[in-house]
């Protein structure tokens, strides 16, 4: 059996304890009332915030129950926030508002106020256009008013397939869908005026393919900037996540293999270097998009992470070392199963982790950015994309999400403009700062009797996917079977058919059209012919200035690889003085291509 | 009945959104397309050269990633610049081809661009209205692999849907049985999911990279769906094959059972005569009756691709193939099966007296010693 069969196991085995614990809270006296004490203690300690118009709530909401059954059933089955199995929220509190003045309820009725840190913003926004300087001027402007800046970038197609602006053929793609970055000079100059050392900065990159080589680049220009020194300060996450590419979104260079040896190489030396480095976001988002179902979607994407988590622990990393440094991406769309998707994933992964992988506490938190679905925006009255995506935030904050992205309106027909972003970056802040739902108390939305139907359908539905992989061998056996992709493309082609027979309603393109279907007004952002050959000159200027150097570093490279030892190190050194594309070639010559499963 | 309407499609290089093309295929192939796949991620140059030698009707191109205007002008200028400018070229990109952006690749020669919202069904209509008519009268060739392409297609097209030829086609293929083919042909078989395509592109980059001169010719088949279209889809993962020494040609069956198609026969003889080293021909996914390779045929040697898992060793004494072919490979030999497949076929052989090899490969991996022995084998063979 797979490390994937066990996990099936492990949950069937938790539901199952968590049934006995309700059963002996009800027969054990003792337990049941050291369960009610707990409880009654646990309620006491919440402190009360009081809303704008004066109302007192608690910061925490728990169900109104005294049965010890009961209490039970959500101390163990659910957990309070931030406590095993997770359902509910990873942290104790999240999108709180800072406490003005709070009350609590202590045994001597005394008032005390307690002050709490103010917390970074969830809010992580997704940018990449043309070249670096561009980008980078973009960040500054999202950022602006933002205390923490957590910058997310997303790269244009040479870049994500490993290629050289000035490779064959690519030249009108140079920074089209996200920012182009041949070398390391790229890289500083993407983040150019950000402190990359600070604890309040955090870039984020959405790469997977030739992740380990953007990852080298970019210790590499903050070593340029700030010294060796910064290197183990760096935060922030590369998305580096092969199975999804193989499985969704097809943006991979490398066989299968080879690619998650260099993935595990990378896994190794930044766990190992950068405590506070993400170097895999396991990711739902694409399989979503490409057109899988909620399911479908969860279930892939946790199993992936276990496989994941089965490769680095073979290597021989430490469950405490990687598993905290595991984080997810989950697509948020707007069907009924994502009112508990993440909820749901969340309690999966924990018991997972640590049941059958040994994982202490920090291992067990499935800590995931959503972002809302850009598959659900459409081009027809494409206005009411604002509403499609303010639901989806809702739905995705109800999951206690780490972080979110809320897509930009215009994003069915170009990269967004600032108009847009504005205004979806301005909805979150509407949902988290304006509104009263989730700022005052935690468990706000949860656990109504739906979401409890929902939780446990999905539930049984990811088992039974997982189960389903296991009977093929496993995921990486699955892969090459080709199981997950032909499962998402029959999705995909089902949810097409649903459009066109109009059992599923979108509004404004097979319901409530008006036949008003102008283009809208949005200001395109394309590269300008001039500012690709810029990216091209420039990179060619770089390619001559380290000729000799980067055929030494290149050769370095390829014995590493060669000789199947952890090449990371070496990207390093080869990231200094050689552009993607070289690395990319080189690498190629060792350990093959991708070839491509349609 | 005529010949279905053959259109090639593909995804622009650095770009990965397949799922529209996914739908659309599937779409084409129920309304009687036959359609060549080329996959995602594909160059101007690829997508021209694969069109000439297919000799499609049309190119359907599906964009997400930007750069459209410059990239469907490309392929439209580089088709014109071959001579193959009656190749039409249509295709979309959801929203992010705009309607100024489609004008403007319409005036640079792009037949119809369709926007997000217009139905699986117009598209379908769009082909069957704009690409079924007969040429009638092709431009003069401009290379040597357009003539053939061109000739190939005035074969196919003879023999219509069915087994009986329908009308005598211009290329004279006649008398063939004399004709010396000076190409040696191989041809691949086995059974679906064996690796067979994998395996003959893994063999390709080790003969290019091995004649630096040398010109190699594949004939690929897929089955037809029943009285539909086909998806001819070995281009997509053939990522070495994609090169101008190869000459590729996907065929759908037709309506033929056994693996080939009723004009594989006759393209066959014209490809071994018109100067290739090899000439390589694959059937489609066959079973264990199948005897796709006529006996003191064209073909010169023969090779059986297995998969590990076949089941049971009784299963191996009905598989025919195993009596017939010059080489059997037992590709994934990675999987846990792989030993008891080998010397259970190994034994199946031995029952046969004749000189048969068998070989084990692992054709998905780079470098893979096994193929690396089959190569030698085969060209061994040859000499």
């Amino acid at each position: 059996m797979s490390k994937l069969g066990q996990v099936v196991e492990s949950v069937e085995k938790y539901n199952k304890f968590v049934l006995d614990q309700v059963k002996r809270a009800r027969t054990d006296q003792k337990f049941g009332r050291d369960l009610l004490g707990r409880w009654n203690d646990t309620k006491a300690k919440i402190p009360v915030t009081r809303t704008p118009t004066g109302l007192p709530l608690p910061r925490l909401a728990l169900p109104e129950i005294d049965e010890p059954g009961e209490i039970a059933r959500f101390i163990f089955g659910e957990g309070f926030p931030g406590e095993f199995p997770y359902l509910n929220a990873t942290y104790r509190e999240m999108y709180l508002e800072p406490v003005r003045e709070t009350e609590s309820f202590e045994k001597n009725g005394n008032k005390t106020g307690k002050k709490i840190t103010q917390p970074e913003e969830p809010t992580r926004l997704f940018s990449g256009l043309m070249l670096a300087e561009d980008t980078n001027e973009r960040f500054h402007y999202l950022t602006r008013h933002q205390r923490t800046h957590r910058l997310s970038t997303a790269f244009d197609g040479p870049t994500l397939y490993g290629l050289d602006s000035d490779a064959d053929g690519v030249f009108g793609k140079i920074g089209e869908g996200g920012v182009a970055i041949d070398t390391v000079e790229d890289m500083v100059r993407l983040y150019d005026g950000f402190d990359l050392g600070s604890p309040n900065f955090s870039a984020s990159m959405t790469i997977s393919g030739p992740a380990p080589m953007i990852m080298a680049m970019y210790i590499a220009a903050a070593k340029r900037r700030f010294g060796p020194k910064v290197v183990p300060k760096l935060r922030g996450t590369v998305q580096a996540d092969i199975f999804k590419e193989v499985q969704a979104q097809n943006e991979t260079i490398f066989p299968i293999e080879p690619s998650l040896r260099f993935l595990t190489d990378m896994v190794e030396f930044t766990t190992g270097e950068m405590p506070r480095w993400y170097p895999i976001s396991i990711s739902g988002y694409h399989i979503g998009e490409a057109g899988s179902t909620p399911v479908q979607q969860a279930a892939y994407t946790l199993s992936n992470g276990f496989a994941y988590a089965e490769m680095f622990a073979a290597r021989g990393i430490p469950v405490d070392q990687f598993g905290p440094r595991l984080s997810f991406f989950f697509d948020c769309g707007l069907d009924a199963e994502y009112i508990a998707l993440s909820r749901v994933s969340r309690r999966i992964w924990a018991i997972g982790m640590r049941d059958v992988f040994g994982a202490g506490p920090r291992a067990q938190l499935c800590k995931l950015h959503t972002q809302t679905s850009g598959r659900s925006l459409i081009a027809a009255e494409f206005k009411n994309n604002l509403t499609r995506t303010a639901t989806e935030l809702i739905l995705s904050y109800m999951n206690a999400t780490n972080s979110c992205h809320s897509n930009s309106a215009d994003e069915p027909f170009t990269t967004p403009s600032e108009e847009w972003i504005r205004l979806a970056a301005h909805g979150q802040a509407i949902l988290l700062e304006e509104s009263g739902i989730f700022k005052h108390t935690m468990n706000m939305l949860s656990g109504s009797p739906g979401m409890k139907a929902v939780e446990r359908a999905v539930e049984t539905a990811i088992l039974e996917e997982f189960r389903e992989i296991e009977r093929l061998g496993g995921v990486l056996a699955a892969v090459e079977e080709r199981y997950q992709r032909s499962q998402i493309q029959n999705a995909a082609h089902k949810y097409e058919q649903q459009i066109y027979d109009g059992t599923r309603p979108i509004i404004g393109l097979n319901k409530y059209r008006d036949g008003n279907d102008d283009a809208p007004e949005v200001k395109l952002a394309r590269t300008p012919r001039a500012k690709q050959q810029l990216q091209v000159d420039r990179l060619r200027k770089f390619k001559k200035k380290n000729a000799d150097k980067a055929n030494r570093a290149l050769d370095k490279l390829a014995a590493t690889a060669e000789r199947s030892e952890n090449v990371f190190p070496v990207l390093l050194e080869a990231a200094e003085v050689c552009s993607l594309g070289q690395i990319t070639g080189r690498l190629q010559e060792v350990v093959g291509r991708f070839r491509p499963m349609v | 009945m005529p010949s279905p309407i053959r259109i090639l499609t593909a995804v622009p290089i650095c770009d990965g959104h397949d799922s529209a093309i996914n739908t659309i295929n599937l779409e084409f192939i129920r309304h009687g397309i036959e359609v060549i796949y080329l996959g995602y991620h594909r160059s101007v140059a690829d997508i021209v050269r694969a069109a000439i030698q297919e000799d499609v009707r049309a190119i359907g191109i599906s964009s997400y990633n930007g750069g459209h205007i410059e990239f469907f002008a490309a392929v439209v200028d580089l088709l014109r610049k071959k001579g193959a400018d009656d190749i039409k070229v249509f295709g979309g990109g959801g929203g992010t081809i705009t309607h100024d952006d489609a004008a403007t690749m319409r005036r640079r020669g792009v037949d119809e661009i369709f926007f997000a919202g217009t139905s699986l069904d117009d598209m379908v209509k769009f082909v069957h209205r704009r690409y079924a008519k007969p040429r009638t009268k092709r431009p003069r060739p401009k290379s040597s692999d357009q003539e053939l392409a061109h000739e190939l297609s005035e074969i196919e097209e003879a023999y219509g849907i069915g087994n009986r030829k329908r009308r005598t086609p211009k290329v004279k293929i006649a008398n063939r049985k004399t004709q010396i083919a000076n190409a040696t042909v191989i041809g691949f078989t086995g059974p679906g999911g064996a690796g067979k395509t994998t395996l003959i592109d893994e063999l390709v980059l080790r003969y290019l990279n091995q004649n630096p001169k040398g010109r190699i010719a594949i004939l690929s088949h897929d089955p037809s769906v029943v009285g539909k279209g086909a998806l001819l889809g070995d281009r997509a993962t053939m990522i070495n094959s994609q090169d101008d020494r190869v000459f590729m040609r996907s065929m759908a069956t037709r309506g033929q059972a056994g693996g080939l198609s009723p004009a594989t026969q006759d393209c066959l003889a014209l490809l071994a005569r018109s100067n290739f080293d090899y000439v390589i021909i694959e059937t489609v996914g066959t079973g264990q009756e199948a005897m796709p390779f006529q006996k003191n045929g064209i073909v010169a040697s023969t090779v059986l691709v297995m998969n590990p898992d076949y089941g049971s060793r009784l299963q191996l004494q009905k598989i025919v193939m195993l009596d017939l072919a010059d080489i059997v490979v037992v590709n994934k030999s990675d999987l846990q099966r792989a030993r008891t497949a080998h010397s259970e076929i190994e034994q199946r052989l031995e029952q046969n007296r004749r000189q048969q090899q068998l070989v084990d490969t692992v054709a998905k991996r780079h470098r893979d010693s096994g193929v690396d022995r089959l190569f030698e084998l085969i060209s061994k063979r040859i000499r």
